[in-house]
């Protein structure tokens, strides 16, 4: 096990380089850069000008030098300062890794908590009644993109209520039920629309594993439905479902841009996009290589509990 | 006593009750004080660009929370919603006087006032910004990016002869010069802190002072205790809370989580959903002095032909842009806004005579007429790409605008920029033509064509350049005599629309959202320059 972990981490090490190389690039491809978008902000463009705060920002030199300057610093723990607020990156970033990573779980334990007793609910009642409505309830939620949930959730509480959740972040610290209703409502909002994906993919895991003879030998020795489902049925559907919800962990991770705009919530994932349209290069590759290192590490713990829910899962030394 | 009697004591004793207490008007509650204290929270709909750098940026994303902070040497009115030289009053300037017939302006400044870090202000900070923003070879600080350079051509030195005299001299008469220091645009930095402080802080003299900025969340301000207007601000704290989301800010503002709508956020349709939703919203028609236009690249066909220019000018109906865009919201004016949102505009009644004015029908007739003459037909279309900023304001003037110049044999495609490319593709001049807007600092002539019409400006996108009316430019900027200047400005107005230089859609209209119990927040005629909040008042 530890040999595989080291492997594992090896591998990511490189994958983590060659994601480096890539947003690096990509950034330098995309037309336009800082300068170009603080003159915007002032309504005109002045070579010359525009030269002197290249200088000033370090992006006249090579590319090559700029990248290895940033690997360099990164090395020894400094991820550069914010071209756009001219402060340090970590101090741009390290605020907003919380919001997302909350935001990111809650979701999660939502879609689960919707997602995986409905999926097995559908799958033990398949083509009843109780089937057809949750697995209209799961289209509906694949159909409906989250952003426009998080609009309605948002109009109807302000014309029902009056009331909106709060739009500057509550700490927990600071007031539990504020902070709790924040992120909830968001929470809801993006963990239907994972919920549906995980219950059509528990429905169809354990539809397989039903019709498995095991199942059939479990319901011929007068076990009741509840034994036969959740200790035997689930245990050997579960691990694509483990798989589905550790890439949909992953995904919320960088995907949560447009939630986090419509809540206000002051996440990663808004901060990226802004951050690319600003062109703020070190926020953008410390971000992106931050949810790069959020999907590898899930991805491990994936493969890790798969180890843990079947036994027969075992990694070679 | 008698009833009689009595009831004509009574009546006697209610009328002098009246007398003595005001007679409010009918309907109308009595005004109450200002009372002091409270915290007035404000919609922001971006992260402010560069911080509190006002003289590095040219949008209200950062002159309205970056106000507060801050002191002019004049300002305009705040109470005044339409801006002139007879609204300007002084901040850190206590009295001024024009001299040598307009060629020296002397400000005579307030004493006692300090910075929020608490050292003196003086003549010596005055000297420092307008060494600064006019580029001077000896200024002893420097902008980054200086977009009003050219607010300052006409300054020849800036004199502190005292720690409380500042005098600028000029290279001619400028009347204007006034109503440029008075703009939301024209703070006063501080001559001991180096100015690319102010993109990551902010060290005024204003009613507030800064206590929180958490990036992409919300700016916080307190009461300035040293403000130097006694009894001022009422406010205890400021906050501008950054909602990107258009649907979330207004939805935050229907819901009370903030007390005032962002200036130009709200539509005329969205102005009528909330007094729907909100009867007792206040909404408020003001100006913002942003102007939609076309830009035609002068330098490439095809229109560095006057007669294509022309054609587009009559083609695009500006009333039915109006209704179609803008529900009937804007206003309709040429290269400066008309009355009652400024004080240059061509006439209503004139404006039928200039291109794309008159009666829809024969606009277009004269625009296919044009058209014509230059080779080109609704069966046999001139083809060009129309480039727009890729923002929904932009993005729907755009399509109108393509679907108007179709009916009179122009082909046109959209293109949208990102905003990081737009300015540079513009300045570089790769494009034809492009659907613009173009915010001006204040209500005057001056700030308007030097900046977008003058030749060699940077921000003069179509190149165009004429010396008849450079040199007219010129003149109106050095006359003294108002009326006589207004007659200059009508002629300019006119000759820029005979030449199709830039024409103008139309103007934009905010119609700015505030819940009741805010008070003496006025919106102007130009929505950059009524942020500092030194007189609003909370009354909850």
């Amino acid at each position: 096990m530890k040999t595989y972990i080291a492997q594992r981490l090896g591998i990511a090490i490189l994958t983590l380089f060659g994601m480096s190389v890539v947003i690096f690039v990509m950034l330098r491809l995309a037309p336009g850069d800082i300068v170009d978008v603080l003159f915007s902000a002032a309504g005109y463009v002045n070579p010359s000008e525009k030269q002197a705060i290249l200088k000033e920002l370090g992006m006249d030199k090579p590319y090559w030098r700029q990248y290895v300057e940033w690997i360099t610093q990164i090395f020894h723990g400094d991820l550069g300062k914010s071209y756009r607020y001219d402060l340090p990156a970590w101090q741009i970033i390290r605020p907003l890794i919380p919001v997302t990573i909350e935001l990111a779980i809650l979701s999660t334990i939502v879609a689960v908590v919707l997602g995986v007793p409905t999926g097995i609910i559908s799958a033990v009642r398949q083509d009843s009644a109780l089937d057809y409505v949750m697995r209209v309830f799961s289209l509906a939620g694949l159909s409906m993109p989250s952003f426009w949930l998080g609009m309605v959730i948002i109009l109807g509480l302000v014309s029902w209520l009056g009331w909106i959740p709060p739009l500057t972040y509550v700490k927990p610290t600071e007031n539990f039920w504020l902070h709790s209703v924040q992120f909830l409502l968001p929470a809801l909002a993006v963990g239907y629309r994972s919920s549906a994906l995980i219950m059509r993919i528990t429905r169809s895991a354990m539809l397989e594993v039903l019709r498995e003879d095991y199942i059939r030998t479990a319901w011929a020795k007068g076990q009741n439905e509840r034994a036969v489902v959740w200790r035997h049925a689930l245990k050997n559907a579960v691990l694509p479902v483990v798989t589905v919800i550790g890439i949909e962990f992953a995904f919320l991770i960088g995907g949560l841009v447009v939630t986090e705009t419509v809540f206000n919530l002051p996440g990663v994932a808004r901060f990226l996009v802004e951050a690319i349209l600003w062109r703020d290069y070190p926020i953008v590759q410390n971000l992106v290589m931050f949810i790069a290192i959020v999907v590898i590490l899930s991805n491990l713990a994936v493969d890790l509990l798969y180890g843990v829910l079947d036994p027969r899962v075992r990694y070679a030394s | 006593m008698r009833p009689r009697t009595m009831m004509f004591l009574a009546a006697g004793l209610a009328v002098s009750g009246l007398l003595l207490g005001g007679v409010p008007a009918i309907g109308q509650a009595p005004a109450r004080a200002p009372r002091s204290g409270g915290v007035l929270t404000l919609a922001q709909r971006e992260e402010t660009p560069q911080g509190f750098a006002i003289h590095e940026t040219s949008t209200v994303s950062t002159t309205w929370p970056a106000m507060p902070c801050f002191s002019n040497l004049v300002l305009f009115d705040p109470l005044k919603p339409q801006e002139s030289t007879d609204t300007v009053i002084g901040e850190l300037a206590e009295k001024w006087s024009w001299q040598d017939n307009y060629r020296n302006l002397v400000f005579f400044l307030r004493k006692g006032v300090k910075w929020h870090d608490g050292q003196p202000f003086t003549a010596k900070d005055v000297k420092f910004t307008f060494d600064m923003l006019r580029e001077a070879p000896d200024a002893q600080g420097k902008l980054r990016i200086n977009p009003r350079k050219d607010w300052y051509t006409n300054l020849q030195n800036v004199e502190a002869p005292d720690p409380h005299t500042v005098i600028f001299h000029l290279k001619r008469p400028q009347p204007s010069l006034l109503l440029m220091l008075a703009s939301g645009y024209t703070p006063i930095y501080a001559a001991h802190v180096p100015p690319a402080n102010y993109r990551t802080a902010c060290v005024g003299t204003g009613p507030y002072k800064l206590k929180e900025w958490r990036k992409g969340e919300f700016i916080e301000y307190v009461k300035n205790p040293d403000y130097f207007v006694k009894g001022r601000p009422y406010l205890d704290a400021v906050k501008y809370v950054i909602i990107k989301e258009r649907g979330t800010r207004i939805a935050a503002l229907q819901a009370g989580q903030v007390d005032a709508a962002f200036p130009g956020d709200t539509s005329k349709t969205t102005a009528e959903q909330l007094k729907k939703a909100i009867p007792q919203m206040v909404i408020t028609r003001a100006a913002e002095n942003v102007n939609e236009n076309v830009i035609m690249n002068t330098k490439k066909p095809p229109f560095d032909n006057v007669k294509a220019r022309l054609a587009v000018a009559h083609a695009i109906d500006r009333r039915s842009l109006n209704q179609a865009v803008h529900q009937g919201g804007a206003a309709i004016g040429v290269s400066m806004p008309s009355r009652p949102w400024g004080v240059w505009g061509i006439l209503d009644k004139d404006l039928p005579a200039l291109a794309g004015y008159g009666k829809p029908a024969e606009e277009k007739a004269a625009a296919r007429k044009l058209m014509a003459e230059l080779g080109y037909t609704p069966d046999k279309p001139l083809k060009i790409e129309i480039v727009t900023r890729a923002i929904a304001i932009y993005v729907d003037m755009a399509s109108f605008i393509i679907n108007e110049l179709k009916q009179v044999g122009i082909e046109a495609s959209l293109k949208q920029i990102e905003t990081a490319q737009w300015h540079a593709m513009a300045t570089r001049g790769e494009y034809q033509i492009g659907a613009n807007l173009t915010g001006i600092g204040i209500d005057d002539p001056d700030a308007n064509y030097y900046e977008n019409f003058a030749c060699n400006s940077p921000r003069n996108y179509t190149f165009y350049c004429n010396e008849q009316i450079a040199a007219m430019l010129d003149k109106q900027s050095a006359e003294i005599d108002p009326r006589k200047r207004l007659a200059l400005v009508l002629e300019i107005q006119k000759k820029l629309e005979a030449e199709g230089a830039r024409p103008t859609l139309d103007w934009r209209v905010d119609n700015f959202a505030n819940w009741p119990h805010v008070k003496n927040l006025v919106p102007h005629n130009n929505f950059y320059n009524y942020g500092r909040l030194q007189d609003v008042w909370v009354d909850k």
